[in-house]
């Protein structure tokens, strides 16, 4: 079930107040209010939507910038030679590229995402790359995740958090299967610092976004999606203690392109 | 309130803009290398690179195998494991040529080494052999008589750019020594290096002369 709220054209960039607060059965889905139970299917049906054209979007919507952020990512999880990397909501692969060969024969990767088409895409890729020997798929809820406990050295979520139904529960699960000493690398799309950059970026969100997605991906529609759910995604200091409140220590974010994208990163001692 | 230089780098991602940069670039050199260098040795190991210049390390670390679309080498900001570390600066990264040399700047104190130095030497090896025909590959874009008269023109530029700076130099020299008499000649300076020498030398023969007089008036008369 979904109940939209009614917005006049110009409130259309503000999230609504009143959807910060769902009541316990429910969720958001962007701006949207609806029943937990329906976002998983609605955000599959996004991402099956987009899945194919997924890598060129981001480099349109991007500007080619997340490459830069991924690697920063990289470069903040001290990842080394033989460690167990988890790369959940991994979507095309990025990531798993380029842990695969820092982990070397040793180690190895498990890129994992809710979405089946999201993970085929990944998949292919990464064969096509001559990337093999290292890498493990699974089909996997965030909320659930299917590993033994302390399995992982490193686990990253880029872009993926926010469309997880309940993020609270899939922290946890994420502590779970860390290592102790490991750590969790969250890198997701945030508050931006100033204001002037705020308004700049809702423009583009709001406007400029869904029109390329209707142009390159025929979907207008899920890009919509995208910018409204990246403004209902918590901020930098609540999602740091939502971070603290699921166990992990030593958290901190890091703001990257003046707040648009933050980096969240937690350890598990 | 001044930006620190740290935050600066995040904001711009500068690190993670000079590794991605660098890795395209090592990689498409790499793969145009005719001599076909073997990377075998080096597999998995990484270098990092400190210069003072950057205020970041960068890590280079060598592929297990080179991936479908020929990539040997990845470069990252990532500085907490390295087989071996080299911290200097750029101008010192400059002089490095010669094997030798990595010796020579060591202990001169221009270059530290931690770690592993044989994957200092073997990287620098495979950078100082790169045999590259650079024509033979812009010929393969362009067309050999294109790419011949291209090769024609730059060492001509080259040439005529030489003897501008050349030229150049001379002039500005002349301008400002002989015109402007702003700095002194070489010469100049040599011709009153050795008149202070002979002064100084003068000053030290007439202190010896003084002194053996003030010694005659001091012994007693017999």
């Amino acid at each position: 079930m979904i109940s939209e709220l009614k917005m006049s054209a110009s409130d259309q960039n503000q999230a609504p107040e009143s959807l910060h607060t769902p009541a316990d059965n429910t969720t958001h889905f962007g701006y949207k209010t609806i029943d937990k139970d329906d976002k998983v299917s609605m955000v599959a049906g996004v991402f099956h939507s987009v899945a194919k054209q997924y890598d060129i979007m981001n480099d349109l919507m991007s500007f080619g910038i997340h490459r830069l952020w991924k690697r920063f990512t990289i470069d903040a999880s001290g990842v080394r030679p033989g460690n167990k990397v988890l790369d959940l909501a991994g979507g095309t692969g990025d990531l798993t590229a380029k842990f695969s060969q820092l982990v070397g024969r040793q180690g190895s990767v498990v890129l994992a995402d809710i979405n089946s088409s999201m993970l085929n895409v990944g998949r292919d890729k990464l064969r096509d790359q001559g990337l093999v020997q290292n890498i493990d798929y699974v089909q996997a809820n965030a909320q659930y995740l299917p590993f033994e406990d302390n399995t992982f050295d490193i686990v990253t979520i880029a872009f993926g958090l926010r469309n997880v139904t309940d993020k609270d529960m899939a922290l946890r699960s994420i502590y779970r299967v860390l290592k102790p000493g490991g750590r969790l690398l969250v890198l997701e799309f945030s508050k931006p610092e100033h204001e002037l950059v705020n308004k700049a970026y809702d423009f583009y969100s709001f406007n400029i976004l869904p029109k390329i997605g209707e142009l390159v991906a025929k979907d207008g529609e899920s890009y919509q999606y995208l910018a409204e759910s990246i403004r209902m995604h918590p901020d930098q200091e609540t999602l740091k203690a939502m971070l603290d409140n699921a166990g992990f220590e030593q958290t901190t974010y890091k703001n990257l392109t003046g707040g648009v994208v933050a980096l969240h990163k937690g350890y598990k001692f | 309130m001044p930006i620190s230089s740290a935050k600066l780098n995040t904001n711009l991602l500068l690190p993670q803009a000079l590794a991605a940069s660098l890795e395209a670039l090592i990689n498409k050199v790499l793969a145009l290398e005719s001599a076909n260098t073997s990377f075998e040795q080096l597999a998995n190991k990484t270098l990092t690179l400190v210069l003072a210049e950057l205020g970041f390390g960068l890590s280079f670390t060598v592929l297990e195998r080179v991936t479908a679309d020929k990539q040997t080498l990845m470069v990252t900001s990532l500085t907490e494991h390295a087989d071996c570390t080299i911290t200097t600066s750029l101008s010192t990264l400059r002089e490095l040529k010669a094997e030798q040399q990595l010796t020579d700047l060591i202990k001169q104190d221009r270059l530290a080494v931690s770690g592993d130095i044989k994957v200092a030497q073997q990287f620098a090896h495979i950078a100082q052999h790169l045999a590259i025909d650079w024509q033979s590959e812009l010929a393969h874009h362009i067309g050999d008589i294109p790419t011949h008269k291209l090769v024609q023109l730059a060492k001509n530029i080259s040439a005529k750019v030489g003897f501008a700076a050349t030229q150049i130099q001379a002039d500005a020299s002349e301008y400002i020594v002989h015109e402007q008499r702003l700095v002194i000649t070489k010469s100049q300076i040599e011709l009153f290096n050795h008149q202070v020498s002979e002064v100084n030398q003068q000053v030290t023969d007439l202190d010896v002369r003084v002194n053996r007089l003030f010694q005659s008036f001091k012994r007693p008369v017999n």
